[in-house]
């Protein structure tokens, strides 16, 4: 789609110098459009080219896009509740009752930071499941391609959202915190031999005390999103790196190259040092002719389109759902039943039901469920693109035949964690019982 | 020129080799510093109170975590911390009293214990029978205190589960 031009005040003195604001938004020129990578800041990580097949909305749902543009949402509104909240024992469920009873638009604040929270789980898992069922970890034809390293960053970042969530929500100092944080250590602390030693470093000390709110807290609000930021710089560049976005350039795979004409494929202003210079590189590209776009305007505006939409969903449902807030944090009363974030359910679920018993042997369920099978999907998911060893053409496309094995494997996997979560989330009572929805809980005094 | 070549990269290297050990002596004292010298528990050893104030049958202990048991003249007390992930297990009275043991280990089960978290299920004697919970809950040692005669339990010292406690 084009847009229709407004005429310019000016024409160019000389390519790259160019007299009217924001002329880079809406280049008029193949070769505007290749200066407007290198002139502006904002658009300087984008190519100058990309394929339409990886930019299409049905392909990568943009999932990654509106990942990162939670990721600056919740940075975004984690700055004014950095100047709210009170990291210490005694005041850190009152400042949060503040938030979110008291602050003009503290309560909105505080919405758009859990949900986005909550959406940045989804999207980044969602983006997860999309590279593999897409196969999108796969190299192309380019040479020094490593995608599947870019898989493994994926991964990590997946990991560390989640751990910034749980470093997030025990911020409160209410009761969901304080058994989130005596469950979680005591699943670090099921570790044979070292567990323990974890947990008093986790925790600052043996009881889970003011030491351990401000390790969780400068986790939360310095290293996590700093590591996640890092990351995802690097990511990002990697995208790059490997020739493109969300999928491998796939005529260049087909078995017989089509010979591409040689065409101008980039024009640059030598990232603006030498103005007035503009040399034109002409290459044979490893798409075909007529499958890319300018990224400006083209990539920019899809961008714009997914990162505006997901900051206006945030804020519209963070209109219309409040953030729960429990009972001040109580070492001595666990809540009945004591039930994890959604996304921890299914960990919760798994850690009920895996302690092994041999004989008088007995191995827990919290090392089990809680360190070794979780261990081990991670291990699993992380060494894939290495397992994975369908030819380079099954890239790129949704859920081909000759890849259905591992996706098939990989849905059931998916499936069972949703399934474990319906249960936790839905079907589990007092006592971590198991009730249909439909069924009443029976009246429990809230002490013995 | 070859000397020069040589001192050169002897430079470079110590340079390189500076950094990294400035670097490092950064990271373990900063990493070091995390790791906790002293620990500032609560005491082990609690005075719960005189004897008179226990009841016949079950008393919960919130701030020790601790079920403390009476029968006529004897006291034993049994961890609420769940041995599965640490959680406060709820008592709840039995309709039918069964008793366990022999001799001084007899024991008139009044309860059984309900974990909130994860479901596990203790028999009135601490015994696990049910749910993720990998052992039976903890039983501490309970003794009178030679001043006073208030009732003491130690956090500290686990007791087989046929210990007693008896009012002299």
């Amino acid at each position: 789609m084009r847009l229709t031009l407004r005429p310019r005040k000016a024409e160019p003195d000389a390519p790259g110098v160019h007299p009217e604001a924001l002329w880079s938004l809406q280049p008029r020129s193949d070769r505007e459009a290749g200066d407007a990578v290198t002139s502006n800041f904002m658009f300087h990580a984008f190519p100058a080219k990309v394929s339409k097949a990886s930019m299409a909305w049905s392909y990568s749902f943009w999932l990654g896009t509106i990942s990162a543009a939670l990721f600056f949402l919740l940075i975004l509104s984690g700055l004014p509740l950095l100047f709210l909240y009170v990291p210490s024992v005694e005041r850190a469920y009152q400042s949060v009752k503040d938030i979110e009873f008291v602050i003009t638009f503290g309560s909105w604040i505080r919405a758009v930071h859990r949900i986005g929270a909550h959406l940045m789980v989804i999207a980044v898992f969602l983006h997860l499941v999309r590279v593999f069922l897409t196969g999108a970890y796969k190299n192309g034809a380019g040479r020094g391609q490593r995608r599947e390293w870019n898989w493994v960053l994926g991964v990590a970042m997946l990991l560390l959202t989640l751990f910034l969530s749980f470093t997030g929500y025990l911020l409160p100092w209410d009761q969901l915190a304080f058994w989130a944080v005596t469950v979680g250590t005591n699943i670090a602390s099921s570790v044979p031999a070292i567990g323990p030693t974890i947990r008093e470093l986790l925790i600052g000390g043996r009881t889970i005390e003011q030491a351990t709110l401000i390790r969780f807290y400068v986790l939360h609000v310095v290293i996590l999103p700093l590591g996640l930021g890092v990351i995802f710089a690097y990511h990002m560049w990697r995208v790059r790196k490997d020739g493109g976005l969300a999928r491998a350039e796939h005529d260049a795979l087909a078995e017989q190259p089509r010979e591409t004409p040689v065409v101008a494929t980039k024009t640059y202003t030598l990232l603006g040092v030498a103005r007035g210079q503009a040399p034109v590189i002409h290459a044979r590209s490893l798409e075909a002719p007529g499958t890319t776009v300018n990224a400006v305007p083209d990539l920019v505006r899809r961008a714009a389109i997914a990162t505006l939409g997901t900051i206006a969903l945030v804020g519209i449902m963070s209109v219309f759902i409040a953030s729960p807030l429990e009972e001040p944090a109580n070492a001595l009363v666990t809540p009945n039943p004591a039930k994890a974030p959604w996304y921890f359910l299914w960990l919760q679920e798994i850690v009920t039901d895996t302690t092994i018993r041999i004989g008088s042997f007995t191995l827990n369920g919290a090392f089990v469920g809680g360190v070794l099978l979780p261990g081990l999907l991670i291990t699993l998911l992380t060494a894939w693109p290495w397992l994975d060893r369908s030819p380079a053409m099954a890239a790129g496309v949704w859920l081909p035949r000759i890849r259905a094995r591992q996706n098939v494997v990989f849905l059931l996997v998916v499936l069972g964690i949703l399934v474990l979560t319906f249960i936790g989330m839905a079907l589990r009572g007092p006592y971590w019982n198991f009730y249909w929805p439909w069924e009443a809980w029976p009246d429990i005094p809230a002490r013995i | 020129m070859s000397e020069m070549r040589d001192r050169r990269e002897f430079l470079v290297k110590a340079g390189i080799g500076a950094g990294v050990v400035g670097l490092a002596a950064q990271a373990v004292a900063s990493l070091r510093s995390l790791v906790p010298n002293v620990s500032y528990d609560a005491p082990t050893t609690v005075r719960l109170g005189p004897p008179d104030e226990f009841p016949d049958g079950l008393k919960f202990l919130p701030d020790q975590r601790l079920f403390v048991f009476r029968e006529g003249r004897t006291f034993h007390a049994i961890s609420a911390v769940c041995t599965h992930l640490g959680c406060t297990v709820r008592a709840e009275a039995l309709s039918n009293v069964q008793t366990t043991g022999s001799g001084s280990g007899e024991l008139r089960l009044t309860h059984r214990f309900l974990c909130p978290c994860h479901g596990s299920e203790y028999k009135g004697d601490g015994s696990n029978v049910s749910g993720p919970a990998p052992k039976p809950l903890a039983w501490y040692r309970l003794s009178f205190a030679p001043d006073d005669g208030q009732l003491i339990v130690d956090l500290a010292a686990e007791v087989d589960n046929d210990f007693r406690l008896t009012l002299g």
